[in-house]
Order: structure tokens, then sequence, then C-alpha cells
């Protein structure tokens, strides 16, 4: 007999924990210095872009397009708008990266839901495009803000570097997006439609769901996350420049999928996402402190992405065959 | 002379839980064009899968040329001579004819494609059926009629002796057929023995020399075409009617609910124009192909629809397509519940509560409120049978599978509701809990539209019939004069009144 839908997912996310409980133990193993309030800050900080990141692409893979592969483009995008845009302003400046990403996550919504393109061909398609035109435009170069005290440009730096109380500002905008989110899967019409999408587009449109709208929206959602992310990263890099947000797309699919959000739609939950993110971030911390290079770190994160899929895949035959 | 191409005697083959053919005899003389006819599930498939070798345990003999054979595999199918036809053919579009006619056994000359022997060949096979077309035409550039004659040539290319051609002239106008059959009777005359399978009367009369009726896996009789008439065919198809199945319902009829003025999609259906009135159940009679299906789908918006109006309750559809119809009180039951009905990997309950959503939203946000009792409510309801509300849909059976799917849009409270093949498949005791359950409906003051080629269904529910053929409404039936035999008449263009 097939375990009911409600509590595979409990598992999914009690799963997901019970990984970030092990790894916390080794890491307690590995280093003495691992199990402090300070590490455990420097892990939030680490993840928080990747965790923003997530909290968006989680939308795409629930709603069953997989992945937005036009991240990356995305949030060096917005960042580079951003920075250019620092002398009308700080808030101009902030609101005219986000818009810049946004347009990016309004073109992918379309065209993959209105005119039924592949999604991940797409958003390649968008990544490879964008690389080009942002080199082009600003001739390869990195874009720097005048950081001078008291200008737009030194608020902009100090963006990263902000705390809220005891906590960093982008740890604290993380959390937000995913309390945001969850609530937005949960309790809306739009996540429930979302979810009637991903699990089957066909069965969704006889059902009464615009499911280009639907579509449309979670392409917009990923492109705020992500713009907001590479607004972020541009502060913390103090520069603005087409290559910042590489790799983000990648590593945030995997922590969305050992989140227990599944490949082929439908099924999952934010509260796992979240959790698949501090996974990546434990397991990343981890690695450092055993002094593993961050190539190699690279193979361990593929790793665990096959592991996680192939289980999923496993998991699906054995529910059934015939309707997975 | 006069010899057998194919005799199978005594043939059964079981199902789990049917016996789809039951001692079946069915024989072919060469040179004979051969109808099989019956309603749906009377098992003209299953015997021809047997003949197709598709079944190794069927039992029965097979005779082929007067030597008996054992048909276990499509191998040994193909070994003895008999090929097959599909309705929906079997060619790949991109390549080229010559390439589709010889698959499989393309000539080749150094481990290469020998082009020119692949064209001399092909273009013999064309010769076969009269088609002179080039052979690297590819095979989406030609029609469906020389598409369908391609597939014809490419079975005949294997050298068979017995061709069964399954619902060959769904596809083709009304000269495209005369042209095919000029060709069959070609065909007849050089000694292939021909089983042709249809549900058009018409073309049956035609092209047919002799006929075998098949009624719930048994043959109900054999005929030399000359001694029956369609009315005779169609009572052995339908035979006694089982009128005390349905209770009879006094409808009471209220308001026009759905108005459907003009509606036309180019190809598919013109100029149809119908009323349906609160409490009425319409039946919408039709052969496969008469566009039924694509008539149901534009009218509430899933496809588009060239000209026309349609309005619900005095409200006119306008352009939001099928959301607007779901909130004006339309609804569609789909055809094919895996295909695009069901979650199959979502539960019961988030099924049956799917077309709710943007009836329980506001401003956007869902409110579960009585999701909990109206689960309840429709699992007893409809008597469905599940581990509970939780468990996949996709882990139900079949007809536990369809009762979701209508409950899905019962608890929208529909207006006007329209079911395409609402029991498809399904048991018999699913049935009797689907008719109950769209008759309830009815008496609330529901209008319902029902498409069924299960004509013992359709007859027993409908208050009244519109008769669709060729994508044209020609006839309405009223109750009286609405049975099995008249609507499958009907549906083919004969009857007794004719007003067009």
């Amino acid at each position: 007999m097939p375990r009911s839908a409600a509590a595979l997912h409990t598992l999914d996310i009690i799963g997901v924990y019970a990984v970030a409980g092990l790894l916390i133990i080794l890491g307690m193993l590995v280093s003495p210095d691992f199990l402090t309030a300070d590490n455990f800050l420097s892990i939030l900080s680490a993840v928080a872009l990747l965790g923003i990141v997530a909290s968006g692409m989680a939308f795409i893979t629930y709603s069953g397009s997989m992945a937005d592969l036009s991240v990356p483009a995305i949030m060096a995008f917005s960042g580079i708008i951003a920075v250019a845009a620092l002398p009308l302003g700080l808030p101009v400046a902030l609101a005219l990266g986000l818009l810049a990403g946004l347009a990016i996550g309004v073109m992918n919504g379309v065209v993959v839901g209105v005119l039924n393109a592949n999604p991940i061909l797409w958003t390649l398609a968008v990544a490879f495009f964008m690389e080009g035109f942002m080199r082009f435009t600003w001739s390869n170069n990195q874009l720097y803000p005048d950081t001078e005290p008291g200008t737009p440009g030194a608020a902009f730096i100090e963006l990263f570097r902000t705390r809220v109380g005891a906590l960093p500002l982008i740890v604290v905008v993380m959390f937000a997006l995913f309390v945001l989110g969850h609530a937005t899967m949960a309790w809306t019409r739009f996540g429930r439609e979302s979810r009637l999408v991903g699990s089957h587009r066909a069965a969704a449109r006889t059902s009464g769901v615009r499911v280009s709208r639907v579509v449309f929206l979670n392409f917009l959602l990923a492109a705020f996350a992500a713009s907001i992310a590479g607004i972020f990263l541009a502060s913390m890099n103090k520069l603005g420049v087409f290559y910042l947000g590489q790799g983000y797309d990648f590593r945030a699919v995997t922590a969305v999928v050992i989140g227990g959000v599944m490949l082929s739609g439908g099924r999952g939950h934010m509260a796992g996402v979240l959790g698949g993110v501090l996974v990546i971030g434990l397991l990343t911390n981890i690695m450092t402190f055993l002094g593993i290079t961050a190539f190699r770190q690279n193979i361990v994160t593929g790793m665990v992405f096959i592991a996680v899929v192939g289980l999923q895949q496993y998991r699906l035959r054995a529910r059934g065959r015939d309707y997975a | 002379m006069v010899t057998t191409a194919l005799s199978m005697e005594g043939i059964t083959k079981r199902f789990p839980g049917t016996l789809a053919v039951d001692g079946v005899d069915f024989s072919v003389e060469v040179g004979e064009i051969h109808a099989l006819v019956g309603e749906n599930g009377a098992g003209k498939s299953t015997l021809m899968n047997v003949l197709a070798g598709l079944f190794a345990d069927y039992s029965g003999r097979i005779l082929i040329g007067g030597r008996e054979v054992t048909l276990h595999s499509p191998t040994e199918a193909k070994a003895h001579g008999i090929e097959m036809t599909h309705q929906e053919l079997s060619l790949a579009a991109p390549l080229s004819i010559a390439e589709n006619l010889l698959a499989g056994r393309l000539p080749t000359r150094y481990g290469l494609v020998h082009r020119r022997a692949l064209h001399r060949e092909a273009k013999a096979l064309l010769a076969l059926v009269g088609l002179d077309v080039d052979p690297g035409t590819a095979v989406s550039e030609i029609s469906q009629h020389e598409a369908q004659l391609v597939e014809i040539a490419k079975a005949l290319g294997n050298k068979p002796c017995i061709l069964v051609m399954d619902e060959p002239t769904s596809a083709l106008s009304r000269e495209e057929v005369q042209r095919l059959f000029a060709i069959l009777r070609d065909l007849k005359r050089g000694g292939l023995a021909i089983v042709y399978i249809s549900h058009h009367l018409s073309e049956i009369f035609q092209i047919a020399d002799r006929v075998t009726v098949l009624r719930d896996g048994k043959r109900v009789g054999a005929h030399d075409i000359g001694e029956v008439t369609p009315q005779a065919i169609v009572r052995m198809m339908v035979g006694q009617a089982v009128d005390e199945f349905y209770a009879r319902r006094m409808a009471k009829l209220g308001d026009v609910a759905l108005d459907v003025a003009h509606a036309t999609r180019y190809g598919f259906f013109h100029d149809v124009s119908f009323q349906v009135r609160r409490g009425e159940i319409v039946g919408l009679v039709g052969l496969s192909g008469a566009g039924r299906t694509e008539l149901a789908r534009s009218v509430c918006g899933l496809d588009p629809m060239h000209h026309g109006r349609v309005s619900v309750m005095g409200n006119v559809l306008a352009t939001g397509g099928y959301p607007e119809a779901v909130a004006k009180g339309l609804v569609y039951l789909s055809e094919d519940r895996k295909v695009d009905g069901l979650f199959l990997r979502l539960s019961v309950r988030f099924n049956l509560l799917a077309a709710l959503t943007p009836f329980h939203s506001v401003a956007g946000i869902y409110r579960a409120g009585n999701d909990g009792s109206i689960t309840e409510r429709y699992l007893k309801d409809l008597d469905i049978v599940a581990a509970s509300a939780d468990a996949d849909v996709g882990t139900l059976s079949g007809g536990n599978q369809q009762k979701v799917l209508l409950a899905k849009w019962l608890a929208t409270c529909p207006r006007v509701l329209i079911l395409d093949e609402p029991t498809r498949g399904v048991d018999i005791g699913a049935k009797r809990t689907i008719h109950e359950a769209v008759m309830a409906l009815a008496d609330e003051g529901t209008a319902v539209l029902l498409i069924s080629s299960d004509l013992p269904e359709l007859v027993g529910l409908s208050e009244r019939a519109l008769v669709m053929r060729n994508g044209r409404l020609i006839r309405e039936m009223a109750k009286e004069e609405l049975s099995e035999e008249t609507a499958l008449l009907a549906a083919n263009g004969e009857g007794m009144v004719s007003n067009a």
C-alpha cells in the first residue's frame, strides 16, 4: 500500500532536517570551532544568497518547469543596473536593479508560459544571450560604485554588511522570503494552481486553471528572488559584472531537490527547501573546515544532486509505474 | 472455385474479469471483402489482435489457406501473411514515402542505403494502390488520403494474403473514399482476402461481400451483404434493449441554460445551433470523427471557435476561454481521464477540490473552509472506494477514478455539465452510480449534454438527442423516437425521416 501523500510530505521535511542534524554532528567531530554561534552565523550568511535564489527557484520546480537557468544572468544584470544607477540615488538604483531582473522574468514567463517553449532550453538561451549582451554593453568591464562616504555608493556597499540586531540583513531577508514563499505556496489560489499545473499541465487546463498565467507568475517570482540576491551579491563584491551569479542556478536547483521538491513537479514544501539550503551550507562549511578546495566541493555537490534525484526517481517508480 | 483464406474457429480470449471474445467463428474467402461490425467493446479489436499475434493465450483453431497455424507473436502472424492497417496511421511523418514503405528492409549496397533500388521498389508498391507521387516526398508533405494509401501500400509490400483494415476512411472525404474503394476492388480481384472494420454502415453496403456482427464478445450473425439491411445489422449489434436498467425520469424542464448559436470551427464542425434547458439531459449522437468532442471542447472554450456564440443562463461567453466558462457554470468532463482529466499523482482530496480553487479563493487567498465536508460528502455520495482521501488517485480502480473526475465537477454546482464518455472503461456498478449522480444533478436543475458511444447509456439517460454527422447537426430526435437502433441509423445518415 502506498503511504499517504501527507505522511510522505512530512517525511520529506523531517528527512532533510535529519540530514542537517547528522551533518552538525559530523561537523562537531571535524572541528571544535564548528558548534559555535559565530560559525552558525557564518554558515547562515554564506547560504543566505543561495537561500534567496532557491526560495524563488522552488516555485519553478514546484510548478513543473524544472529550473530557471537564467538565474545567474538575472543576478548579474540586476547587480550591474543597480550599480550603474547609483548616481540617481540608492532607492532608485535598487528599484531599477529589481526591475531589470524582473524584465528578464517577464520575458521568460511569456515565452515559456504563453508560447509553451521548453523552460530549460529557453532559460539556457537567455543566460547565454544575457552574458553576451552584458559583456558587449559594458565592454567586459567591472562596474565600480563611487564609495566615498556619504554617497549612494557607500550606502549600497553597506547593504550587505547591515545587521538587524544580531543577524545580518541578508539572513533576515532570506527568512522573510521563505515565510512569504511558504504562505504563497500553501495558502493562496496561485500556490494551489501552481501545484495543479506542476502535477499535470493538461489536467490543470481542463480543470479551469489559467495555466499560462500561473507559469508566467512563477517565472516572475523566480526572477524577483534572483534580482534581490543579485543586488546583495553586487553589494558584497562592491562591483557589478557579468559573471557575478555564476553557479547559482545549479546549486539552487540542488537545494530545492534536496529539500524534497520533486523534479517532476507538484510535490514539495518551502520548509523542506530551507532545509535543503541549510544542508548545502553545512556541507560546504564542513568541507572548508576539512580544507577541501572549492572545485572539489563542486564534485561533492554534484554527487549529492545525482544521489537525491536518483532516489526521487526510484521512489516515484515504487509508488506506481503506471501513473508516475 | 472458392477457397477459404482464413478460418478462425471457436476463438476465445479472456482478460482479467472479462471474456472479451467468446467462442467466435470467423472466416474470409480468397478474393472477398468481409466486414466486421459491432459496438464498442463487442470484441472486434480483440479478435483482430488475436489474428495479429498479440496474444499467446487465446484458445481455438486458426487455419490459413487450409493449414492450421498458431499465432502467438506478431512475427508469426506476419510470416503467415497477415497485415493490418490502423486508424491512426503508423507512418513516420518526417521520412520519405519510400523509406516508410520499406522500413525495416531498406535495400542496401556496400552497407549504405541503395537509394535507386529503394525508389524503384517504392514506385512499384505505390502503383499497386494507384498513387502517382514521387517516393522521395516526405510523408508530412502528402494529404491524409495519400497517407492512407501509403499505409495500405506498406502493408501490401509484405505480400499479405489477408489484409485487415481498421476504420480506413475515418479521415477521408467522400470522393477519396470512392477512390479507395476502387483500389480495394482491384486488390480483391487480385485474390486478396480483406477484413474491413468500420462503424459506417453505408460503406459496408458499398464495399463488403459479407458481414459478420459481434456483440458482447459473441458472433450474432454472418450474412451475405445482399441478404441484410442496415436495420437488420443495427438490430443484431444492439440486441435486446435493457431499458429497465435506467430508471424512468420525469424531467422538469426550466429555462434555456445553454444556448449555442451558429458554432463553427473550420475543419471540425459547421454552423451548429442548439439549446439545452435546465433539468434536461440531451444526448449527442454521432460516429467517431463526427465532431462531437471537438464541438464540446470549443463550446466551453478549451479549443478555438471561429464563428458562433455561446451563452450560459443568458450570459454570453466572451473570450475568457475555459476559466470564464467554469466561472459562469459551464463545465466539461474530459473524454480521457488519464490524458487530461485527473491528477493521478495527487490525492483524491486534492483532485476532488481542484476545480473549486477559484470558487474558494477570496482576493487570491485560498479558504479551505468546508473542504473537509465536501470531500467526505462526495466520497460517500458517489461511493468512492479509496484507502483514504489522501491516497493518490492513480491507485484507485478505473471506476472510482471516473467517479472522482465527475465529483470534481459536481462540487462546483455547475449550471451546464458537458459529459464526454462519462463511463468509458468502468465496471457496471460504477456506471450505475455515475448515472444516478447525473440524473440527480439534472433533477436539481442542471442542464446536461451527454456525449457517449455507449448507446444504451445515451438512449437511457437522454430526454432528447441531437445527431451529428460530418461536423453538422443533421437531426433532432425526441424521446419517443429514440432507441439504440434509430440512434445508430441516424448517426449513419440513414433513418425514417431525414431533414438535413
